[in-house]
């Protein structure tokens, strides 16, 4: 019965010659390996092709894949969108794109989109202002580190330069936290322009937070930021019943300047990324390890 | 002619929070499997870890395969010749042992995703671990996860393999099987391997290092670390008053090492006892 199956499709041309030089790529080419491990009429064609030391190379590549697990969702997504297949597979070790971490975000954001709703006070979306900026400092705190990365001391020794890791880690947390917090602006009563006078915010923070980590370590430097962030709104809000300062054109501008300061700043440090000079305040690099 | 070093380090030092970790060691290091000996604090770890340039030293002078671990470029040089297996060994528990070896050999910047997947089939296969490799790690027994671990150092056949404490926690079959997967890594490459077992040494290791508050106390073979407690090792009736160590064997006989009285019944040491005296005499063991 499956040979009837097969009968009814077989690998393009196209596909098989590229697949026969080794140039197909995924997710073309994981199609190719179930069909060709399935299809003896493919694998005479792909013979066919190229000669026989090559296929035999070409087999052993083949029990490879097959034995190689098939990729989780989110790395099968990612792939399909134009990630590179070795870039998807780094992104599914961010700690930040676990399920429970996506459940985390959603519930603070839910949180603050009903508060919102439930104080239709001024129509200033004051507390989404004040926790979306946290949600990627956060995120990427929790993505980096000796404490926080399981793979830490692994990550560090590998030749692929460690801010370069960093780099696509963060991309991953705002690539979520960011379109999440928009979805929580949409559904704000008051929705407008402020209702995304977090945006700026969130880059300044999440900046300034990794550009500070590698002398306070990641959760030490999120925390000050945050924290910082925090005492900024409440006292603002103590002093003042003007319009919120990060709303206001200043405050913008300010942030803008602050999270471009941050960035030069992290480019300027990031070989102490790749040094294993990145300090943890909470659980120094060797702390119980001096054996 | 003899190849050059593997490793050369000198004066190699680290302080952490006010205590010297590594106090000034200068060693060469070159192919074979060299034990690493010394009680928890004398700085193994800290050693380990600035060799595999996981840390930078305060002071000192480093070369791993010719590379300067101080500079961006031999930094990246350097550990693409090398294969790391941490003390304690991160894994994400919801990786299976391919996915995890997987992304391990991603930051060992295989990007060629088939050239990848049939290297981790190779270091999988080459650990024994062929039959669970789609297992989730989180199901590994202890031992299991340490060869998956070591798989992971093994991409890529690194010339240089530091491994830190890899039988820790593991039980005796699980020991032998790990030993023998080292003695083979130890072919044709340079391994430092640390440990607390001096069985591990002893069966492994055609050098050792002991360390002790930073400093390597001895260096030599492990046959004369053996021979430096010879005549230090005796048997008595009764307990001896300040001895290094003493106890009651299964005989009744009461085993003693130190400075033994005159005439006493002297005993063939073992590796440990060696140990044991370059632990307590700082420089008073030699090879």
């Amino acid at each position: 019965m499956s040979a009837d199956r097969q009968d009814r499709w077989h690998l393009p041309a196209d596909d098989l010659e590229e697949y026969a030089r080794g140039a197909l790529e995924a997710p073309r080419l994981w199609s190719a390996d179930a069909h060709l491990a399935a299809c003896p009429a493919c694998r005479d064609r792909l013979n066919g092709l190229v000669d026989p030391a090559v296929a035999d190379l070409g087999w052993a590549r083949l029990d490879a894949e097959l034995d190689a697990p098939r990729p989780g969702p989110l790395e099968r997504v990612l792939v399909r969108a134009g990630v590179a297949d070795h870039t998807a597979r780094l992104l599914a070790a961010t700690p930040l794109l676990r399920r429970s971490w996506l459940g985390a975000v959603a519930v603070v954001l839910l949180c603050a989109v009903a508060a919102g709703r439930a104080v239709r006070g001024t129509g200033e979306p004051l507390l989404l202002l004040g926790v979306a900026p946290l949600l990627p400092l956060a995120g990427v705190a929790f993505s980096f580190g000796p404490r926080l990365d399981p793979m830490y001391e692994t990550a560090v020794v590998a030749p692929l330069h460690s801010f370069r890791l960093l780099m696509v880690r963060t991309a991953a947390v705002l690539a979520v936290t960011v379109p999440l917090s928009g979805l929580a602006a949409l559904a704000l009563p008051s929705f407008g322009p402020d209702a995304f006078g977090w945006l700026l915010p969130a880059l300044a923070l999440t900046a300034a937070g990794l550009a500070l980590t590698p002398r306070l370590g990641p959760v030490a430097a999120s925390a000050l930021v945050g924290g910082g962030w925090v005492a900024l709104l409440v006292a603002e809000r103590l002093l003042s019943d003007a319009r919120p300062l990060p709303l206001t054109a200043a405050g913008q501008l300010t942030a803008a300047a602050l999270a471009a300061a941050a960035g030069a700043l992290l480019f300027a440090l990031r070989d102490r990324f790749d040094s294993g000079r990145v300090h943890d305040s909470v659980r120094p690099l060797t702390a119980g390890r001096l054996t | 002619m003899t190849a050059p070093p593997t490793v050369t380090a000198s004066g190699l030092a680290l302080h952490h929070r006010g205590v010297r970790a590594v106090d000034g060691v200068s060693l060469e290091l070159g192919r074979g499997v060299t034990g690493l000996l010394g009680p928890n604090g004398a700085g193994k770890t800290t050693l380990l870890r600035i060799l595999a340039t996981a840390t930078p030293p305060d002071s000192g002078a480093l070369s791993v395969l010719g590379h300067d671990p101080g500079t961006v470029r031999g930094r990246r040089e350097a550990r693409r010749a090398l294969g790391y297996l941490p003390q304690d060994p991160g894994f994400h528990a919801g990786f299976t042992a391919f996915e995890f070896v997987d992304y391990v050999a991603v930051l060992k910047e295989l990007t060629d995703r088939r050239t990848r997947h049939a290297e981790v089939r190779r270091v999988l296969d080459a650990v024994g671990l062929a039959e669970v490799r789609g297992r989730r790690i989180r199901r590994l027994s202890g031992g299991m996860r340490q060869r998956v671990a070591l798989a992971a150092a093994l991409l890529g056949d690194p010339a240089f393999l530091v491994l830190d404490e890899p039988t820790v926690g593991l039980d005796p079959e699980q020991r032998i099987r790990f030993r023998e997967l080292v003695a083979e890594a130890g072919e044709g490459r340079t391994v430092l391997l640390s440990t607390h077992q001096t069985e591990d040494v002893a069966m492994l290791c055609g050098r050792v290092l002991v360390m002790d508050r930073g400093r390597v106390r001895f260096d030599g073979t492990p046959a004369e670390l053996t021979a430096a407690a010879r005549g230090r090792v005796w048997s008595s009736a009764a307990r001896s008053p300040g001895v290094l160590a003493g106890f009651r064997t299964g005989s009744g006989e009461f085993r003693n090492i130190g400075d033994p009285p005159a005439g006493a019944a002297l005993l063939e040491p073992t590796l440990e006892d060696g140990y044991l005296l370059a632990l307590d005499g700082a420089g008073a063991v030699t090879a």
